[in-house]
């Protein structure tokens, strides 16, 4: 009992770093609409700068709370910048637009973090009073988690009162309903916006500073603290303060007291407990639906049939895709069987994105189930290639239909940032469950057989991913296309001539997930392996990426998308050390640049509603 | 009878999207002057008061607003040049309790008027004195229109875009609302009033001004439009 207790009071202090994370997410989003995937970073770099600080002060409590507070100060000056040179630019772009946009942010803070402060994690030497411990039920019990657990609900108390009590505050509150109207009374939004995010950032960069005495600065605490961070806000209900408070110590404890009653399971305890919320209440504990944001987003442009000319150099590239392993080498034929897996990879987020207008931030977990049950299949059951084959389409098929029951009811922003986090636990899982999965060494050995050599796997691969890209494009066309977009353009109007939107969302989740799991199970083979890698997030953004590179309103986008992303990728690998900074640089570009993406770009009549002006 | 234009509007267009609304807009509205905006559902009152205010950004044209140009400033630029804005949904902030509301609107006072505070509006508006502390989304209809009016009133605009402030209010609270308008008027407050009840703009305004389908087709006193015949006959279709 006594153990549990003392579990329960980690799991209190670790809920109070959480808090701070997404206090800063949660308030950030509720004035600009602006899921901040870069808060993560801000949160790594108040590590980083922390450690920069506190190793050069004395060590007493007094200089480690002025250290505490120059870091939230720096990361509060890092995030203005951000927020002004990035962000005031794409606060009218789609919602997607902004998370990749500061999903590029944060791989270049990654790389720029690696640069400054090196690849090894960084610990902090500890003065006495941080290593003094206090009795609690005849236990151990260390002071600074007692000083964290008090940290929590003092700072949400000073967030309070700030919001109550001040004209800032109020004006805060004011644009968080309505921040068109609070501009029309002559409120200066920008300087509003940067502040709001100032505080964030320093809320970001004080959690960051705090871990460092139990733990370390390290490169990878950017992305798993804004996973946790996205479901807490979920589930805290976005733009609710005590909301995030609530879910952080309902998460930060039901974490800790997994790791003693179900060691292996922690992940699956918090996803339970986020779809057990998420069924009683979809708009998390304290959350309310999203009322508009009252900007004039331009209206989607129907697609268009192809015009003959498209189809028939389609139809020219089609017959050079097919005639390649007749004229060219080994090695340009595995980039070709790539880019037929990541024609099909794209094709089916398109499917999500476009049509069904569901933002997935998670794409990578359907191409890693599938690529899973492949391998697995391969392994355990020694399957041939074609049963196992069909098995990736199933088991990613069959995991998205379950998931998708859940959230295909949820809102863009909601539902993109669940799909994060489902990805990240499915990585977990792949990455933990080492005596099934391999772990981090994966599986190896998952040659297709002899009978197929590379130039047939090829054909085989073009044959399944061009043919599935066509039957997606047939699906969009047939009347569950039409049906589907109905309910994207106006779910409630859909409801009124008797569509169902969740079903057909749930459907368009269903096939998209397949067609994803039928690309893993194929890059299974082509690679011979799996990793978990398959499944990061950074994988996700690959679809993203290769979608809005081709634009989401056009049905040749994500293929054009795939084709030229596989190209960038590889050349930047062979091109540059720094090849996320790189990568992020493009995508800043992208977004900046081509807010409809590139084949967008060439469809986009008269003058369209681009990003004219932003306030 | 008309004296110096303080709003000057010239050939205004603007677009939602693709959608072209306004077709060259000209207004002038004068030092102290009521001008209502007489027109039907669609043809551009609201569209007009959005583009002048900046929300919906004019595409062509040109706004002179104390001799100085507005068309291309940010909203929040132009109302702290003096333009008030009161849009036809209100938009109260609905969390916020009614002093909030006020304190967001809260600008310092400009020229030589006395600025507007709770108290000096409190007094126009004897209804929401009482109600400092309550939300703005607990209000009836009419409490919520008087708050909008005077939320706007805390920035000390000295014109003041009005957007049928009469739309789904008992009779009661209308003749309520003309004689807080016409003491503004007294105050020497400019107001464009878009409005659809003759009878209420009949009272308040000194000239009006025609919109079809996005342009003026007639400006002149607002006798005149209610009782010459002929001009009813052609802009009014009763």
């Amino acid at each position: 009992m006594t153990a549990l207790l003392i579990q329960l009071l980690t799991g209190l202090a670790g809920a109070s770093t959480l808090f701070l994370v997404a206090a800063g997410l949660t308030v950030i989003f509720g004035v600009t609409r602006v899921v901040n995937f870069s808060h993560g970073s801000l949160f790594m770099l108040g590590a980083y700068i922390g450690w920069t600080i506190l190793s050069r002060l004395p060590r007493d409590p007094g200089s480690f709370a002025l250290g505490v507070l120059l870091t939230g100060l720096a990361t509060s000056a890092i995030g203005s910048a951000v927020e002004m040179v990035l962000l005031r630019r794409i606060y009218k772009a789609p919602e997607l637009l902004q998370l990749l946009a500061t999903f590029g942010v944060v791989l270049i803070l990654q790389d720029a973090t690696q640069a400054i402060w090196g690849p090894a994690d960084l610990t902090l030497p500890r003065g006495p009073w941080l290593r003094s411990a206090v009795m609690i039920l005849g236990e151990r019990f260390p002071l600074y988690d007692l000083i964290l657990i008090a940290t929590g609900p003092l700072i949400l108390g000073t967030i309070w009162l700030l919001f109550a009590r001040t004209r800032w505050g109020t004006l805060v509150r004011a644009a968080t309903l309505d921040r068109e109207m609070v501009s029309a009374l002559g409120v200066d939004q920008r300087r509003l916006f940067t502040s709001v995010f100032a505080l964030g950032a320093g809320l970001a960069g004080i959690g960051g500073a705090l871990v460092l005495p139990q733990g370390s600065a390290n490169l990878q605490m950017d992305l798993s603290v804004i996973t946790d961070a996205f479901v807490v806000v979920v589930v805290g209900g976005l733009g609710s303060l005590t909301g995030a408070y609530l879910a952080a110590v309902l998460i930060g404890v039901l974490q800790a007291l997994g790791i003693v009653l179900l060691p292996k399971a922690t992940l699956v305890v918090v996803f339970v407990v986020m779809a057990c919320v998420l069924i009683v209440r979809p708009h998390g504990l304290l959350g309310r639906p999203l009322t508009a944001t009252r900007t004039d987003a331009a209206a989607i442009a129907p697609i268009r049939p192809a015009t003959p000319a498209l189809l028939w150099a389609a139809a020219a590239l089609l017959v050079l895709a097919i005639a390649a392993p007749l004229i060219v080498g080994p090695f340009v034929l595995s980039v070709l069987t790539d880019i037929t897996i990541a024609i099909l990879f794209a094709a089916s987020l398109h499917v999500l994105m476009g049509p069904g207008g569901m933002a997935s931030f998670g794409h990578a977990a359907w191409f890693g189930l599938g690529a899973y049950g492949t391998a697995l299949a391969v392994k355990s059951l020694a399957a041939p290639m074609p049963l196992a084959l069909l098995l990736a389409p199933i088991a990613a098929g069959g995991v998205a239909l379950v998931f998708g029951a859940l959230v295909v009811r949820l809102s863009g922003v909601y539902l993109a940032m669940l799909t994060l986090a489902f990805a990240q636990i499915v990585w977990a899982v792949a990455f933990q469950w080492s005596d099934v999965t391999g772990g981090d060494n994966g599986i190896l050995g998952v040659w297709p057989p002899a009978w197929a050599g590379p130039a047939s796997f090829y054909w085989i691969s073009l044959v399944l991913c061009v043919g599935g890209a066509i039957l997606l494009r047939r699906a969009l066309y047939a009347p569950f296309g039409f049906a589907l977009r109905a309910s994207r353009d106006s779910a409630l109007r859909a409801e009124a001539i008797g569509l169902n939107p969740n079903a057909l969302r749930l459907a368009a989740f269903t096939l998209a997930g397949s067609a994803a799991g039928l690309a893993g199970g194929l890059a299974a083979y082509a690679k011979g392996s799996v990793f978990p890698t398959t499944i990061s997030v950074g994988h996700s953004v690959d679809a993203l990426v290769m979608v809005l590179l081709g634009g989401v309103q056009t049905m040749a986008g994500p293929i054009i998308g795939a084709i030229a992303y596989t190209g960038l990728f590889d050349a930047l690998l062979l091109a540059t050390g720094f090849w996320r900074a790189a990568l992020g640089a493009c995508i800043l570009a992208i977004v900046l640049l081509f807010p409809q993406g590139i084949a967008g770009g060439f469809n986009r009549p008269g003058v369209a509603g681009s990003v004219k002006r932003t306030i | 009878m008309r004296k110096t234009p303080m709003l000057e509007v010239r050939n205004l267009h603007a677009h939602y999207g693709q959608a072209h609304i306004l077709h060259g807009i000209d207004l002038d509205i004068g030092e102290g002057e009521i001008l209502v905006l007489v027109g039907r559902n669609g043809a551009g009152k609201s569209t007009t008061m959005k583009a002048l205010i900046g929300l919906v950004p004019p595409s062509a044209g040109e706004i002179t607003f104390h001799n100085r140009p507005i068309a291309n400033l940010p909203p929040y630029a132009i109302a702290r040049h003096g333009l008030g804005y009161v849009p036809e949904e209100r938009r109260i902030f609905t969390d916020l309790t009614v002093a909030e509301n006020l304190e967001v609107g809260r600008q310092p006072a400009r020229g030589t008027r006395p600025a507007w505070t709770p108290h000096r509006l409190f007094a126009l508006f004897p209804n929401l004195a009482t109600m400092g502390t309550r939300p703005g989304g607990r209000m009836s209809g009419g409490e919520q229109q008087m708050l909008t009016i005077a939320r706007t009133l805390m920035g000390n605009p000295s014109l003041v875009l009005l957007d049928e402030p009469s739309e789904g209010l008992s009779p009661l609270i209308v003749e309520q609302m003309s004689h807080a308008i016409l003491a503004l008027k007294a105050e020497g407050v400019s107001i464009l009033l878009a409005e659809q009840n003759l009878h209420f703009a009949a009272r308040l305004a000194d000239r009006a001004a025609v919109i079809e389908t996005g342009r003026i087709v007639w400006t002149g006193p607002i006798q005149t439009l209610l009782h010459d015949e002929a001009v009813r006959s052609a802009h009014l279709a009763i």
